[in-house]
């Protein structure tokens, strides 16, 4: 995979044995004592993809503001909630200022410090609804994957009808019932998306259950349980990282839209999705009620899947470099 | 003293869909430490289902041992629970597999699976193991290993990985090591390497050696007792010298001459088996070698031949090996051999 050409010319020039363990005489006890882990040479090849690089600090960038919000965002740009009557003829509809970066809205709150609070919103749910599908996808994964048989017939089938409703349809029939607010927009994200980790854990799982190094692994006594987990499990899950990373995003995007049709996030709770909603009928007058919340999401989702590409690429234990 | 290893008309059959595969179909041996048995045979001879029977990892359904018995010193194998088998797995019995570039796990370090077996049989604490691990790494050659045991598989050569594979194997000291095709993945000059080092280590372990193979000289050196296996049932057994300069049954006389000699003066060439292995659902009635035999009569077609001492110890199960002037026909095998 290097891409360097002077390590290459140095690699072919000393041949066989791995260029990179023939230790040079003048960084002898560097090369030696350097130890090499399999999550240090997964960030060495993640660090080498600039996009996933530029990904991941874009999204440590929305977290460190996202958390430190409450200590800055209200003094410096305005609280992101609060209305002030007395203000809401002179402030509403500003265009971005020295003042209001981002400009104001219909109700003079300054949009700025509501994409920041709205950045909150979408990354909590983000996580915890996946965090929601990984669990259950992988149980369900793994359940239909050892057992098999039955297990994999119930489990799998079950996972194709959720594959076959529409996603968003089926969220806006759960919270219908679930009823609206923060909580349950999660809940409806992540009880609908185990499906896709499921399915990916459990091919997993059956592809890496035929390696020799299984049969090897039992025929050295190991047990069922030692086999599952020690020698199965840790092959299966980078793909449940790099799926997981994507689903952050699609989470993200699955809030916007819920909150855009008015069955996310119940105002005046800032939300990516619910400010484009209110933006609609501004398109033409006042743009930057529409692009800043837009840009918002565009950029984060996007981050998020250039991550989990990279990502795909790093994990890959076979990939050497 | 009951032998080391025993087994005893072994029959491990699959109920598939397609109807039952008869894998192993009663085969017997035993084994005594310090002795080396070679198992040969095509492809799909039940050769490697053999040597899984053995280790107990058959998975069953759709395996199943119909009859016969495997002893190890004595206790059957079979009769054990699945926990007292895991205790001589990797511990007494160990096995070698074919692939060294897939039978190591990608995402541990080669000094950590080597240590593997000890942490589960002899509750070795992670640094005894280790160092064990090293230790071993070292009596398999190879070079600075107490660094190399810090690496990962994807990191060293196939040969190097094979080598990794047998001090894993011999981390507990085995009774019985298995090797199925421990060389067929290997370079020619690393496969002479690999063998080598087998012999060396039996030669101060006393470990008995079960080597499966496809290729006859790879066993000429090292085996003690030949056993010949076609479609799942042994066709020859004998003392390595018997079967390599006196073979008796047609099918040991066709891999003979698809082995090239190197020691043999004139260049004859090679001659393969004609035909391909047959289906084990649906074997040939009478001789399962019979379509592919050139010596083959009306009896063969008709009888299945049993597997007759015919001398000292010398088996083997074609109609004709007791007649001189069938035996004959071997001679131009070794056409200026022997």
């Amino acid at each position: 995979m290097s891409t360097d050409p002077g390590k290459l010319a140095e690699s072919a020039a000393l041949g066989l044995e791995g260029a990179a363990k023939l230790p040079t005489p003048a960084h002898h006890d560097e090369v030696v004592d350097k130890s090499r882990t399999l999550r240090g040479d997964a960030w060495r090849r993640l660090r080498k993809n600039k996009l996933a690089v530029a990904g991941l600090v874009w999204i440590v960038i929305i977290i460190l503001i996202a958390v430190t919000a409450g200590l800055w965002v209200p003094r410096v740009l305005g609280d992101p909630t609060f209305i002030d009557t007395a203000k809401v003829a002179t402030q509403s509809l500003n265009p971005p200022s020295h003042a209001h970066p981002f400009g104001t809205d219909t109700l003079g709150r300054d949009i700025a410090s509501r994409v920041i609070y709205g950045a909150r919103i979408s990354l909590l749910v983000g996580v915890l609804a996946v965090a929601i599908m990984v669990v259950i996808g992988l149980i369900a994964g793994a359940l239909a994957a050892y057992y098999g048989g039955w297990w994999d017939a119930v489990i799998m089938r079950t996972a194709d009808i959720f594959f076959a409703f529409p996603w968003v349809l089926f969220a806006i029939i759960l919270i219908a019932v679930l009823g609206k607010g923060f909580q349950n927009v999660f809940i409806a994200i992540g009880v609908l998306g185990w499906p896709s980790i499921a399915r990916v854990f459990r091919s997993s799982i059956l592809s890496v259950k035929q390696n020799e190094y299984v049969d090897a692994a039992r025929s050295m006594g190991a047990s069922t349980r030692r086999i599952l987990f020690r020698h199965i499990t840790p092959n299966s899950v980078s793909p449940i990282i790099v799926v997981a990373t994507m689903s952050v995003g699609g989470a993200i995007l699955t809030e916007a839209a819920l909150s855009f049709l008015g069955m996310g996030v119940v105002p005046p709770t800032p939300s990516w999705g619910g400010m484009l909603s209110e933006a609609r009928s501004y398109l033409f007058s006042a743009p930057w009620l529409m692009l800043y919340p837009g840009i918002a999401i565009l950029t984060t989702v996007l981050a998020f899947v250039l991550l989990g590409d990279g990502l795909r690429d790093a994990l890959d234990v076979k990939m050497k470099d | 003293m009951p032998p080391l290893l025993e087994v005893a008309d072994l029959h491990m059959h699959f109920f598939t869909p397609d109807g039952v595969v008869k894998a192993v179909d009663g085969v017997s041996f035993s084994l005594e430490p310090g002795m080396t048995l070679a198992i040969v045979g095509e492809s799909g001879s039940g050769k490697s289902v053999t040597a899984l029977s053995i280790m107990r990892l058959v998975p069953e359904p759709p395996g199943k041992v119909v009859s016969g018995d495997i002893r190890f010193k004595g206790q059957s194998i079979l009769a054990l629970s699945a926990k007292e088998q895991r205790k001589l797995r990797g511990n007494r019995i160990a096995m070698i597999f074919q692939d060294p570039m897939t039978s190591l796990n990608p995402v541990y370090r080669v000094g950590k699976q080597i240590a593997e077996p000890l942490r589960i049989h002899k509750g070795a604490s992670r640094k005894e193991a280790w160092d064990a691990a090293v230790e071993l790494l070292t009596r398999v050659g190879i070079p600075r290993a107490a660094e190399r045991a810090r690496d990962y598989p994807h990191e060293f050569s196939g040969g190097m990985r094979q080598r990794v594979m047998i001090a894993m194997s011999l981390a507990c000291g085995p009774d019985v090591l298995i090797a199925d095709e421990p060389t067929t993945a290997l370079d020619v000059t690393i496969q002479a390497q690999i063998l080598e080092l087998m012999q060396e280590i039996q030669a101060r372990t006393e470990s008995a050696i079960i080597m499966i193979t496809h290729d006859l000289g790879v066993v000429a050196d090292m085996a003690d007792n030949v056993l010949v296996m076609y479609a799942g049932k042994p066709a020859e057994f004998g003392k390595a010298s018997d079967v390599f300069y006196n073979p008796l049954h047609p099918y040991t006389w066709g891999l003979l001459h698809s082995n090239p000699r190197h020691d043999v003066e004139e260049k004859g060439k090679l001659v393969p088996i004609k035909g391909a292995p047959p289906s084990l659902i649906h074997l040939p009635e009478g001789c399962s070698f019979h379509p592919r035999c050139a010596y083959a009569r009306e009896i063969c077609r008709v009888v299945p031949p049993p597997l007759v001492d015919i001398a000292d110890g010398h088996l083997s199960a074609c109609h004709f090996s007791h007649e001189p002037e069938f035996l004959a026909n071997a001679e131009y095998c070794f056409a200026g051999g022997r």
